[in-house]
């Protein structure tokens, strides 16, 4: 071959193989680009909106860079800068770098800031392999039309923001029978009480006597205290069996309706007179869910008066102080955020929760690919066994991992989450992707009386007749069950569609290339 | 070549009997499926998510899976332990309970055992499935393989446009379901949504050497018959053993930290295996029989 010959192949790629180079690159791009492979720092992924860092404008999602011009290149840098720089209960300052800007901070007690490790690419990876938390909800004896379901979501989403927990994805889902769910998501670690948080219906109300003065949420409450002016810890003490409790109380403004209600109710009640102070006979009781939570003294001054200030309490109770402390803190904010968020109209039903240690999580991943990469040698020896040629056979494996590639850099540029169910699919679509580029090979090395062009055209006959058989048989899984097999369906349709449409034609388009060559 | 033409010859010969394999298989599996399903109302072994209940993974290296399940089998109904483990030295990392239980006292009778607290998230995991919810689970995606493969079969036919040689294709296809699923439940594997799954794709799978196949011995003018079909097995037969070795290798690996792939796996290895079968000897058979008897007739 003269040099300017194979000057010219070089030159004439062909389109379909610049187009499987340009997608290759734009997938690698899709998945790597702003990686942890190119930049440092942190990633903060939660942060209190009491703390003034949130008021400036600090939100989860940014990349910590430095604190105090120290550079944070991970999570160790970040917690031995922090304890170098801050001591509790000592007025320091801390000036925090992020990508979107500098934050400062002055006080005595650190706002929860969590932070971690930038991924090492933009993969999601499903709460089955990452780790956190997956529950689908339907109302109790009651099947929710598409409107109830969105307002459930919505509910649902306050109460998780007002318990603190903004890492978490609430949906509506439905299945093929037309059955509407609400579907939880939470990464990482599982909140201990989830099960009450999410299924519980919430329905606070004070009552005196029969009657009820306010209900949680919004028509009566107007704010729930939560800072430590306005909630805190009463104090903790031993109850003389041996365990221990702690009393909480928070305030709450009630709105003018509800004030009103109360100087109403309270106005005819009688006052008992005792050593302790006079009080009304009659106490505020607090339900949840219709179990008596706490009852409250009402002092003789708020007999009668329109106060919209409400000093609600309760107790945590444990068999050591710290643990009751903790029970008490729970309570606390537990009410607080049904206070805030109000009841549901229904009760709810945990029909299926899944939760998994984001520590199995890791090293679940490590499997995967391993196990990957075991199938794909596999592939590789029988492969260069049966055809015996370095060039093709290269070739026909490089075509597979390119899908997996491609399957990989769509999946991160729309976001896709690989659970457990989508791994499984780009495993079936290697398995099918290395099936057509046999019969490619096959077909080109035939002995047919044919020119490549026409032997490759043969081959993407087989090759479309599969795809389109494969295709509609995964159709139906997109909707069934709830949509927790759709990555599945998703995967390795995106897998099949890539295969046929941008590796395959660029794999017979080398074979193509191979046997012009070997003419000349 | 020379070797080859006796082959071609008992095969001539034979090619009808050897459905016989084939049919023996199939009158099998639909014998086995039947008296399943008179015995207990199922076809096969459902595994909790289809079912409803409750897997309580513990993140434990101490407990044996075998007292566990002798000290729990009468309080936890329908109980299954598996061990998850370390490949190589076979450390074990965490053991796996499922039951129809509800998670409540599945957890406090596991606690119960163990002597100590389970706390999800950290030193164990739950999942949990309402019967209600598994069981429309269940038919959903019995509908959603049947859909699949009426689906597929409409397709065979656009591609083929001749009725016996897409029956062919659709009739392996639907033997090769009957055996893996036959096969699976004699080894006592219970199936699980994924399991389930693992049936669509091996639709997906044994249909493409059938559309080689077909499509090589309909379309094609050169080569006789026999070469044609010897072609197509060449070809074929590489595309069924690659993705066979390659699943089996990664199978190996998987069994010791996920039952999920594990199942899938183990469920794609039994049906390409039979795909072998079902495509050599029934596909064949039939489209050979049929285009002999057309040539006969021309």
């Amino acid at each position: 071959m003269s040099r300017e010959k194979r000057g010219e192949t070089k030159m004439k790629l062909g389109f379909k193989i610049w187009l499987l180079i340009v997608v290759l690159v734009l997938s690698l791009i899709s998945i790597f680009a702003g990686s942890g492979l190119f930049q440092s720092g942190v990633v903060l992924t939660e942060i209190n909106s009491n703390s003034s860092l949130y008021s400036q404008g600090m939100r989860p999602g940014q990349l910590i860079i430095s604190i105090n011009d120290e550079n944070i290149k991970n999570v160790e840098d970040y917690s031995r800068v922090i304890s170098d720089n801050f001591t509790p209960g000592v007025n320091s300052r801390l000036v925090i770098a992020t990508d979107k800007g500098e934050y400062s901070f002055y006080g005595n007690e650190f706002p929860g800031l969590v932070v971690t490790e930038i991924p090492k690419s933009n993969l999601k990876l499903g709460l089955d392999l990452s780790g956190g938390a997956r529950a689908l909800i339907k109302a109790e004896n009651k099947s929710l039309s598409q409107l109830e379901l969105n307002d459930l979501v919505e509910i649902t989403q306050n109460r998780f923001n007002a318990f603190g927990l903004t890492d978490l994805q609430v949906s509506s889902v439905s299945d093929l029978s037309g059955n509407n769910f609400m579907l939880i998501e939470i990464a990482g670690a599982t909140p201990s009480d989830l099960r009450n948080l999410v299924s519980e219906q919430g329905k606070f109300e004070a009552k005196i006597g029969n009657e009820t003065v306010f209900e949680g949420g919004e028509k009566d409450i107007a704010s729930v205290g939560r800072d430590a002016q306005n909630a805190r810890i009463e104090g903790c003490s031993p109850d003389g069996s041996g365990s221990y409790f702690c009393r909480f109380s928070f305030s709450i403004t009630l709105s003018p309706e509800a004030a009103q209600k109360h100087a109403d109710i309270t106005k005819n009640i009688s006052v008992n007179t005792t050593p302790e102070g006079n009080y009304l006979v009659e106490k505020l009781n607090l339900f949840l869910d219709d179990n008596l939570v706490d009852s409250l003294l009402i002092s003789e001054g708020l007999k009668g008066r329109v106060t919209t200030q409400i000093q609600i309490s309760g107790s945590g109770a444990g068999s050591t102080e710290e643990e009751a402390l903790t029970e008490a803190r729970a309570q606390m904010k537990h009410l607080q955020t049904v206070l805030m968020t109000g009841s549901l109209p229904y009760k709810l039903e945990i029909v299926k929760l899944d939760t998994i240690s984001p520590k199995l999580g890791e090293e679940f991943m490590r499997f995967i690919l391993i196990s990957g990469a075991i199938a794909i040698l596999i592939i590789s020896i029988i492969i260069f066994a049966r055809y015996r040629k370095i060039k093709s056979s290269i070739a026909m494996i490089g075509t597979s991992v390119s899908e997996v590639i491609i399957i990989l850099g769509v999946a991160s540029l729309i976001q896709w989450n690989l659970d457990l169910p989508s791994i499984a699919g780009i495993i079936a679509g290697i398995g099918t992707g290395i099936d057509d580029v046999i019969v490619l090979m096959d077909e080109a090395r035939s002995k047919a009386i044919l020119n490549i062009k026409q032997k490759i055209k043969r081959a993407f006959t087989i090759i479309l007749g599969a795809y389109f058989t494969s295709l509609v048989s995964l159709l139906p899984l997109m909707w069934a069950g709830a949509g927790l097999l759709k990555g599945f369906a998703l995967t390795t349709i995106i897998g099949i569609s890539v295969g046929v449409f941008i590796t395959r034609p660029a794999f017979g388009e080398m074979l193509k290339r191979f046997s012009e060559n070997s003419k000349n | 070549m020379e070797g080859e033409i006796p082959r071609k010859n008992w095969h001539d010969k034979n090619y009808k009997l050897m459905l016989l394999i084939p049919l023996i298989l199939i009158v099998g599996s639909l014998v086995y499926l039947g008296v399943n399903y008179s015995q207990t109302g199922e076809l096969f072994k459902r595994d909790i998510s289809l079912t409803g209940g409750t897997s309580i993974t513990i993140y434990d290296e101490n407990i044996s899976t075998t007292d566990l399940e002798n000290a729990l089998i009468s309080e936890l109904p329908d109980l299954s332990v598996k061990r998850l483990y370390e490949l190589g030295t076979n450390e074990q990392k965490a053991v796996v309970v499922e039951t129809t239980l509800e998670p409540e006292s599945a957890k406090s009778i596991l606690e119960n055992y163990l002597g100590y607290e389970l706390t999800e998230g950290e030193n164990s995991d739950v999942a949990f499935t309402g019967s209600v919810l598994s069981e429309s689970f269940y038919s959903q995606l019995l509908i959603a393989i049947l859909i699949a493969f009426v689906f597929m079969a409409i397709v065979v036919f656009v591609i083929f446009r001749s009725i016996i040689p897409s029956a062919a294709v659709i009739f392996s296809a639907f033997a090769n379901i009957l055996m893996t699923l036959m096969f699976v439940d004699i080894i006592g594997m219970k199936l699980s949504t994924a399991g389930i799954v693992s049936f669509l794709m091996i639709i997906g799978y044994s249909i493409d050497t059938d559309i080689l196949l077909t499509n090589r011995i309909l379309k094609r003018r050169e080569g006789s018959l026999n070469e044609k079909i010897f072609g197509a097995f060449k070809t074929g037969i590489t595309m069924t053993l690659t993705s066979f070795f390659a699943i089996l290798g990664a199978l190996i690996f998987v069994q010791s930290f996920s039952i999920v792939l594990t199942q899938i796996f183990t469920i794609l290895v039994i049906g390409l295996g039979f795909d072998i079968i079902n495509t050599w000897i029934t596909n064949v058979s039939v489209l050979k029989w049929y285009v002999e008897r057309k040539e006969r007739r021309n």
